[in-house]
C-alpha cells in the first residue's frame, strides 16, 4: 500500500494560489527535514525523530485556517471579513451572464434580423450567458480563494471549449435557416407582358445580396460570440500558465519525496501518515 | 490599531527575540524558542508559519530563498521588527507586572 506524503494533505487542504502552496511545502519539508536530522544527530530513533519533526512542522487545522486567510488575494480577504463571499460569487455570475445575454439581443435586433428564428436565437443569447458565467466563476474563483485547482482549470476548459463550438455552430445554422426563408418561398412576381413584340420582358432576380448580408450577419454573431470568449480566455491564460508551472513543481515535490518515504520502511501509525501529530 | 490575543502576541515576540540574534530557519527559530525558555514555550503543529508569514506581510521580517533543488528560506529581522520587539517586551513586562500585581495583593504605580 503506498503511503502519502504527510504533507499532501497539508497541499491538498491549503486554498491559496499555486506558488504559495510551492513555497509552503518546500518551507515545512525543508524545516522537518533539518530538525530531523538534528534530532538524530542527539541520539534519538529516526522514527522518534521524524515523528518530533513532523508534530513541530506539519500544520495542523486551525494553522491552515491562518495560513489561508493571510495568504487569500485582498478581495477574498475583505469579502471573508465582510461575511457575504458566496453571495459576492453568485452576484458576479449572475450579472455578467444577464449582461451578455442583453448585449446578445441587442446585437441581434440591432442589425435588423428580427426574424432569425427563436430556435437560434435563444439558445445563442443562453451560450453567451452561459460563456460570461464560466469565465466570471474562474475569475472569482481567482479573485477570491487565489486557487484555481487543475481540476477546475480542465472543468473550465472543457465547458469553455464545449460553449465556443456550440456558438459557432448555432450562429452556422442561423445563417442557414435565414438564407432558406429568405430564398426558398420566393417566387417571381408576375409580370404583365410586353405590350409590343419587339420589347424584351423585365427579369426578375432574387435578392441573394440581401440574404447573402443577412446570412452574414447571423454567422457573425455566432463568431462575435465565439471571440467573446475566446478573448476572455486569453485574457486568464497568463496567470493560468503561471499556476500550471507551480501545479507542475509541486506534482515533482511528492514525485521526489516518494521513493524516500517507501525506504522508509519502519511502520508509522495512522496519524503520522495522515500528516497529524 | 491590530487586536490580537496575548498569546500570538507572545508568540511573536519569541520569534522576534529570537531572530534578534541573526538570520535563522524555521527549525532553527523553533529549537531555539524551546531551548531557550527550557521548554517553556514550544511550537506545535506549524503554528510557527502563520506568525512568520504574518510577520513577514507586517515587515518586521524578511525571507530569502536559498539553494535551488532543495529550496530553504531563511528569515531576518527588520528595523521594524527589532522596535516591535523593544516596544512589546516593554509592554508585555508592564502587564505581567499588574497581573502579577493583582494575583500576590500587591498594587502597580
Amino acid at each position: 500500500m503506498s503511503r502519502e506524503h504527510p504533507l499532501k494533505p497539508v497541499e491538498r487542504e491549503l486554498k491559496v494560489a499555486p506558488r504559495r502552496r510551492l513555497d509552503l511545502i518546500e518551507e515545512v519539508d525543508a524545516d522537518a527535514r533539518a530538525m530531523q536530522a538534528e534530532l538524530e544527530g542527539s541520539g534519538r530513533t529516526s522514527r522518534q525523530a521524524r515523528q518530533d519533526a513532523l508534530r513541530h512542522f506539519v500544520p495542523a487545522d486551525q494553522a491552515l485556517e491562518e495560513l489561508a486567510a493571510r495568504h487569500a488575494p485582498r478581495l477574498g480577504r475583505w469579502a471573508r471579513s465582510a461575511g457575504w463571499a458566496d453571495r459576492v460569487v453568485v452576484l458576479g455570475v449572475a450579472l455578467a451572464a444577464t449582461l451578455a445575454g442583453f448585449i446578445a439581443v441587442a446585437a441581434l435586433y440591432g442589425y435588423g434580423v428580427p426574424d432569425v428564428a427563436a430556435f437560434v436565437t435563444w439558445p445563442l443569447v443562453a451560450v453567451i450567458g452561459a460563456l460570461a458565467a464560466n469565465l466570471c466563476w474562474a475569475v472569482t474563483q481567482l479573485l477570491m480563494h487565489g486557487d484555481l485547482r487543475p481540476t477546475q482549470r480542465r472543468l473550465l476548459w472543457n465547458r469553455h471549449a464545449g460553449l465556443l463550438v456550440v456558438a459557432v455552430a448555432l450562429g452556422a445554422l442561423g445563417a442557414a435557416w435565414v438564407g432558406h426563408a429568405t430564398l426558398a418561398p420566393l417566387e417571381p412576381p408576375a409580370i404583365a407582358a410586353p405590350e409590343s413584340p419587339m420589347e424584351q420582358p423585365p427579369v426578375w432576380e432574387p435578392p441573394v445580396w440581401e440574404a447573402v448580408g443577412r446570412m452574414a450577419t447571423v454567422a457573425g454573431t455566432g463568431l462575435a460570440a465565439a471571440v467573446f470568449g475566446l478573448f476572455g480566455w486569453l485574457a486568464l491564460t497568463p496567470r493560468l500558465l503561471t499556476d500550471e508551472e507551480a501545479e507542475r513543481r509541486i506534482a515533482r515535490f511528492f514525485a521526489q519525496a516518494r521513493p524516500q518515504l517507501t525506504l522508509a520502511s519502519d511502520p508509522s501509525p495512522e496519524h503520522e501518515r495522515r500528516g497529524r501529530p | 490599531m491590530r487586536q490580537i490575543t496575548l498569546s500570538k502576541r507572545i508568540n511573536e515576540l519569541l520569534v522576534l527575540a529570537v531572530l534578534d540574534h541573526g538570520p535563522a530557519h524555521g527549525y532553527q527559530i523553533a529549537l531555539s524558542v524551546e531551548e531557550r525558555t527550557g521548554g517553556a514555550f514550544s511550537f506545535q503543529h506549524g503554528t510557527l508559519y502563520p506568525i512568520l508569514h504574518r510577520l513577514e506581510d507586517e515587515g518586521r521580517l524578511r525571507s530569502k530563498w536559498h539553494g535551488e533543488r532543495r529550496r530553504r528560506k531563511t528569515y531576518h529581522l527588520t528595523a521594524a521588527g527589532r522596535a516591535e520587539l523593544a516596544a512589546g517586551a516593554e509592554e508585555l513586562e508592564r502587564q505581567f507586572q499588574a497581573l502579577f500585581g493583582l494575583i500576590r495583593g500587591t498594587h502597580v504605580a
